[in-house]
């Protein structure tokens, strides 16, 4: 016989049970997802390491041979005088960019299905945290969107999830990233299930852009949002406090439902895209190392088109 | 067969609203799963397609119109009723019941069954009478509740109850009532007149009346006849039929109702069988009932009375026992007479004083034939035998015709008189009939006895009342008298055929045996002051009666009194029990010995029986209830688990814990046998992975430490001096543990431990044959002196080896192979260091060859034997310290303890390796060159 599927949520702002599953909040799970977090920076951070290149900076990097047609300010007289070649004296590129990660803890994340290994809102703060860890190892600052500023910082993990755990009552209510105030250049990494209003997330996505930001967005799925594999009379609860939709036989809503689900996501993909953003996407059922090196990535690839 | 009926049947209509609850079912749907779901606002977003709402599950309707229906059918009331009910009618309806013995075993069933026509003969409005075939008085039609009442007061009763009374009542009753309904309940037999009732039965089913006979399967059992003989005490087990059950236990109950013994019968084709209890005698003097087992009938007891007590009897001859013409002698034709009835004491031939020796047998009767008495000791006990409550019996002879002692109820003229001899002109003379005052009377004086010669009573006052037989010209033959509480009997014929043909009638016998019966009784006899008084025969009053369960009890109001010979079968006048007072009752059987049980043969009346069921209706209303109720819960549980508010995990969760909970019912030893075996094949298992040695439980607690840690610290003495690692030494017991897996067995002997099982000791020898090493320690080494008488330990290891096959030991000599396994020892020290140490013997040495430094034999010895408690001196404690002080002492005897221990399990492990270790040096220079 198959196991119907079950789901479970719990309200990420700590407090009154949503279903039948034990009662969790953020602050409850935040120490596992340090934990997981810093073995998934530790494998990724060896997947792809940090820039270590000639490039921007002031710490020295390497001399090398002075080549014919580039400006001869560069050559350094002190150890081109040292033998008869010219050299020209290399820095580190230290183009440390501004992070600001943001980690979507709506209760609409707060949501597991029997098929997911994980709810989305663990694996979203996990994969966060962990991608922090590795920016900071690359020589990033790395900042909670709204919540701190951008540091670089050995414990950044540590650091984060404090943020995230005294502010857990005020983040846990917004779907949409906070409106702050970026510098020029900043990176933003968007992680959340984007089952947010879509015009509002592209006229936020819009001030991003506007403000010279770029970065990307990861959207966590928990499988059974994907084939909604449900069946019989069913009462579907919406998380976020919307009205319960009923279905007759849930069997027969499956492919209009995919269809729709489908073209929300295309929809947020074509946001990201137009404002120049990378549009990433994870399923809770799939290895949360396996997102972040792909999110580690794709910020390597966002770093070499600019 | 049985029948439903409904108590409100127009209830059942509403089974007609079925159809429409199936079709509100089918519209009603089970209440909706529910989901958490984030994208819920996606799935609002979707256009409504068409919404059929999902069907009840089939199970559920189903489930749900069985709870309506039972409902239902609840509210009609429906009974079941087990018993032949047949529709209700209003006709006037009568139960005949037969209240036999017979029909006592079943009798609950019965009255139940009664009690099921009289409640729905109630049901349906009739009038009831209720008669039991042993009363006499017209059956009367009454409400319900008073035939009830009347049905439930009967008891069956101890005999056959005649229904010839019962059958004119029917038929008065069936004219009465010609369209009345009449079951009879009968107890199947034959007896009582079945076949007259039977006829007025089919007489008034002629006439109109429905007729209908219940009978049970129960064959009733009955004993009948029973008989204390000289050898056994026999009894005849009766059975209706061939379909009756095939064996029977018979039971023999003494007067306190402890069971004395016990036999079973079995009846094979016959309908009689004879049980036969082999008891001593005196046992089954004390038998007062015997009781089939399992029916409780009064037709299943018999009562056993003083008449048949087995006496023994202690025969005296006058003249001296002639073995080669018995026929002349007078004490053969006792023999016989009594032998059937009494058990017979005879005095050695040859013995000094025959009367005295078997007066000390403490026999109940002594018969003298022809002796006559001197005053004497001999005279003196035999007259305190009789005062105290015996009977002497005494025959005239020869010798007593010319005695004169005193021991006799008359007193006798010289010389007899000669009846039709040569020298007569009389004839031979024959019996009088008996008179009813004496104890005879019921015997009928045959005519062919005749007396030729018989010793004369002087006339003295009273003779006529001590005479208990008489000639036919009024002689006494057999006179009597009360001496104390005894009696002694005097025939005047002599015992053997040569003054009468008595002892050879069978008259004989019954005189006999009636006199045998008298004796201990302390009932007036016939010859005494008070009871020559009454003109009327003796008769005894009833003291405990039978009802017809087979219990003993008061008599009831009808129990009338009976002569000491009533032969007429048992009735209400006389019901079977115990007459009299006393010790001297009589017993009245519920059969007479030629009575028989027969099975009635309803088929030939034209009446058909049917069996009878048990049970009385049984409402099914609460039944009904209960099953509406367990389909609520059970509906209640589905609709929960479809919606998905219960998991079914918790439920098997729930299901597991109750099977736990249920689990420890299972049988106690079932489950000990179940964990005692892997524990044996794990502790097996780990033994044959990896080599370790053993000793053996002693049962002494603080030995077996010893022993275990003393080959502890051999075992790690062992791992750190050699290449071997012994795992932990363990203790076995050989009577249930497998030895194969232990090269060496340490066993110290305890005197006080028994001795093991052949089964164990075969064990042992063939651990030993196999290739295994038993080290007997007996731990005596102090208290062993030589030429002394062997220890406790040293006994029981004698005892022990006595059941094997131990070959030639011998004092481990300087040579043998086992003093140089790893060390090089002089010999075996443990705790003490003067005992010796005993291995199975070399062979001889061979005398031509040089001698060998060492010498071995192909195998290792079996047996080691030593006295010098090994285990104590090798115990070390945790850190290492010894836990026992030696003697006489010293770090050096404990190391040669140590190394000793060493040798042992080299020796068992390595064998003879050693004795070809020293020729090494010569097999190398040998392969250098």
């Amino acid at each position: 016989m198959i196991r119907p599927i079950t789901t479970t949520a719990y309200d990420p702002a700590g407090g009154a049970r949503i279903d039948g599953a034990v009662a969790a909040d953020l602050a409850l799970s935040l120490p596992r997802m340090v934990h997981r977090a810093h073995e998934i920076a530790a494998s990724v951070a060896y997947g792809a390491h940090g820039r270590r290149r000639a490039g921007q900076g002031e710490t020295f990097w390497q001399y090398r041979p002075f080549t014919n047609g580039e400006a001869a300010h560069r050559i350094d007289w002190r150890r081109s005088a040292r033998s008869d070649q010219l050299y020209v004296r290399e820095r580190e590129w230290e183009a440390a960019h501004d992070y600001f990660l943001w980690m979507d803890c709506s209760p609409s994340m707060a949501f597991a299905s029997s098929l997911a290994q994980d709810d989305k809102l663990s694996r979203g703060v996990t994969l966060g945290l962990a991608l922090a860890d590795v920016l900071v190892r690359g020589g990033e600052r790395v900042a909670a969107l709204g919540l701190t500023a951008p540091i670089s910082a050995r414990d950044i993990i540590d650091r984060l999830s404090r943020a995230l755990y005294d502010d857990a009552r005020e983040t846990a209510c917004g779907e949409l990233p906070l409106d702050a105030p970026l510098r020029p250049r900043a990176r933003v990494v968007l992680i959340s299930d984007f089952l947010c209003d879509l015009d509002a997330l592209a006229s936020r996505l819009r001030r991003f852009a506007d403000a010279g930001v770029a970065g990307a967005l990861l959207m966590i799925t928990d499988p059974s949002e994907e084939s909604f594999p449900f069946s019989g009379e069913t009462l579907f609860l919406d998380t976020d406090g919307g009205p319960a939709f009923h279905a007759g036989d849930a069997r027969t809503l499956r492919a209009a439902y995919a269809k729709r689900f489908e073209a929300h996501r295309e929809a947020v993909r074509e946001a990201a895209r137009a404002f120049g953003f990378l549009f990433l996407q994870h399923h809770t059922d799939r290895p949360a190392a396996e997102a972040a090196l792909a999110l580690v990535m794709g910020l390597h690839g966002i770093e070499e088109e600019l | 067969m049985g029948g439903f009926s409904f108590a409100a049947p127009l209830a059942l209509i509403g089974l007609a609203s079925l159809p429409f609850i199936y079709w509100l079912l089918r519209v009603i749907p089970p209440r909706p799963r529910e989901i958490v779901f984030p994208p819920t606002k996606i799935l609002r977003e979707l256009q409504r397609a068409e919404e059929t709402p999902s069907k009840t599950p089939l199970l559920l309707l189903l489930l749900r119109l069985a709870l309506a229906a039972a409902l239902v059918l609840a509210m009609a009331g429906p009974v079941w009723s087990p018993s032949g009910t047949v529709a209700a009618s209003s006709a006037p309806t009568l139960v005949a019941l037969d209240d036999s013995w017979a029909a006592a075993p079943s009798w609950e069933r019965r009255l139940s069954a009664g009690a099921a026509l009289i409640e729905s003969a109630a049901r349906s409005g009739a009038p009831v009478a209720v008669m039991t075939v042993s009363e006499t008085a017209a059956p009367t039609l009454s409400e319900a509740a008073r035939a009830l009442e009347k049905l439930r007061s009967a008891l069956p009763k101890p005999y056959f109850s005649n229904r010839r009374a019962a059958a004119d009542a029917l038929a008065a009753f069936a004219r009465a009532n010609p369209k009345a309904r009449i079951i009879w309940i009968s107890d199947g037999l034959a007896q009582g007149e079945a076949g007259a009732f039977a006829k007025a039965l089919s007489a008034a089913a002629d006439s109109g009346a429905r007729v209908e006979v219940l009978t049970d399967d129960h064959a009733p059992l009955a004993l009948a006849a029973p008989a204390n003989d000289a050898a056994t005490l026999g009894v005849d087990v009766l059975r209706p039929d061939a379909s009756a059950p095939g064996a029977a236990t018979v039971a023999a109950y003494d007067a306190k109702g402890r069971i004395v013994g016990r036999t079973s019968v079995a009846f094979g084709a016959s309908l009689r069988a004879r049980a036969t209890l082999d008891l001593p005698v005196e046992l089954r003097n004390d038998v007062s009932m015997l009781r089939i087992e399992g029916e409780n009938s009064a037709g299943a007891v018999a009562l056993l009375d003083a008449r048949s007590k087995v006496r023994r009897v202690a025969l005296v001859g006058g003249a001296g026992l002639d073995d080669a013409q018995p026929l002349l002698s007078p004490v053969y034709y006792l023999e016989k007479a009594l032998g059937p009835f009494a058990q017979l004491r005879r005095a050695r031939p040859g013995a000094i004083d025959p009367i005295q020796t078997l007066l000390a047998e403490r026999p109940n009767v002594m018969v003298l034939a022809d002796v006559g008495l001197a005053p004497g000791d001999t005279y003196d006990a035999l007259n305190r035998f009789v005062e105290e409550g015996r009977a002497l019996i005494r025959f005239a002879g020869p010798r007593l015709a010319n005695a004169s002692d005193d021991l006799l109820p008359v007193r006798l003229r010289r010389n007899g008189r000669v009846l039709g001899g040569a020298m007569s002109w009389e004839t031979p003379k024959s019996l009088a009939e008996f008179d009813a005052t004496s104890p005879f009377f019921g015997l009928s004086a045959s005519k062919d006895v005749s007396i030729q010669r018989q010793v004369l009573a002087e006339p003295d006052p009273g003779l006529a009342q001590k005479s208990w037989a008489r000639l036919s010209d009024g002689t006494p033959l057999v006179t009597a008298e009360r001496r104390g509480k005894g009696l002694v009997v005097l025939f005047h014929v002599n015992a053997d055929t040569s003054w009468s043909n008595l002892p050879i009638s069978g008259l004989f016998v019954d005189m006999l045996k009636r006199i045998c019966a008298m004796s201990g009784e302390s009932t007036p006899l016939p010859g005494d002051e008070a009871a020559a008084t009454a003109a009327e025969p003796q008769v005894l009053a009833p003291m405990k009666t039978l009802d017809g369960f087979g219990v003993l009890g008061a008599p009831g109001p009808s129990a009338q009194a009976i002569q000491a010979h009533f032969d007429g079968p048992a009735s209400a006048e006389h019901p079977p029990g115990l007459y009299g007072a006393g010790d001297a009752f009589i017993a009245l059987q519920s059969l007479r010995a030629g009575d028989d049980v027969t099975r009635f043969d309803f088929q030939s009346t034209g009446l058909a029986s049917t069996a009878l069921a048990s049970g009385a209706p049984v409402d099914l209303r609460g039944a009904l209830l209960a099953a509406a109720l367990v389909a609520f819960i059970a509906d209640a549980v589905i609709v929960l688990v479809l919606s998905g508010k219960l998991r079914l995990r918790p439920l098997a969760a729930a299901a597991g814990a109750v099977i736990v909970l249920v689990a420890p019912l299972h049988p106690q030893d079932a489950r000990a046998e179940s964990d005692a075996k892997p524990i044996a094949v794990q502790r097996d298992r780990e033994a044959a992975l990896t080599t370790r040695l053993a000793y053996v439980v002693s049962g002494d607690a603080k030995i077996d430490e010893v022993s275990r840690s003393g080959l502890e610290a051999l075992s790690k003495a062992l791992s750190m001096r050699t290449s071997f690692s012994p795992g932990d030494p363990v203790g076995v017991d050989p009577a249930k543990d497998e030895l194969a897996f232990y090269p060496m067995l340490y066993w110290p002997i305890v005197a006080t431990a028994p001795q093991p099982s052949a089964k164990t000791a075969a064990k042992v020898a063939a651990y030993m044959k196999q290739g295994g090493t038993v080290v007997f320690d007996t731990r005596d080494a102090l208290a062993q002196r030589p030429g002394d008488a062997p220890t406790p330990e040293t006994q029981w290891l004698r005892d022990f080896t006595k059941g094997l096959d131990i070959p030639e030991l011998e004092v481990v000599p300087q040579d043998h192979v086992i003093t140089k396994t790893f060390y090089l020892l002089d010999g075996f020290v443990g705790r003490y260091a003067s005992g010796e140490t005993w291995v199975e013997a070399l062979p001889p040495d061979p005398k031509e060859q040089a001698a060998r430094p060492v010498r071995a034999t192909d195998s290792v010895s079996a047996i080691v034997v030593t006295s010098n408690d090994l285990a104590s001196a090798w115990a070390q404690d945790k850190r290492g310290q010894p836990l026992f002080p030696l003697t006489p002492g010293g770090a050096r005897q404990r190391e040669l303890a140590l190394r000793g221990g060493v040798n042992l399990v080299m020796y068992t492990l390595t064998g003879n390796y050693k004795s070809d270790q020293v020729h090494v040096r010569d097999l190398l220079e040998r392969l250098g060159q």
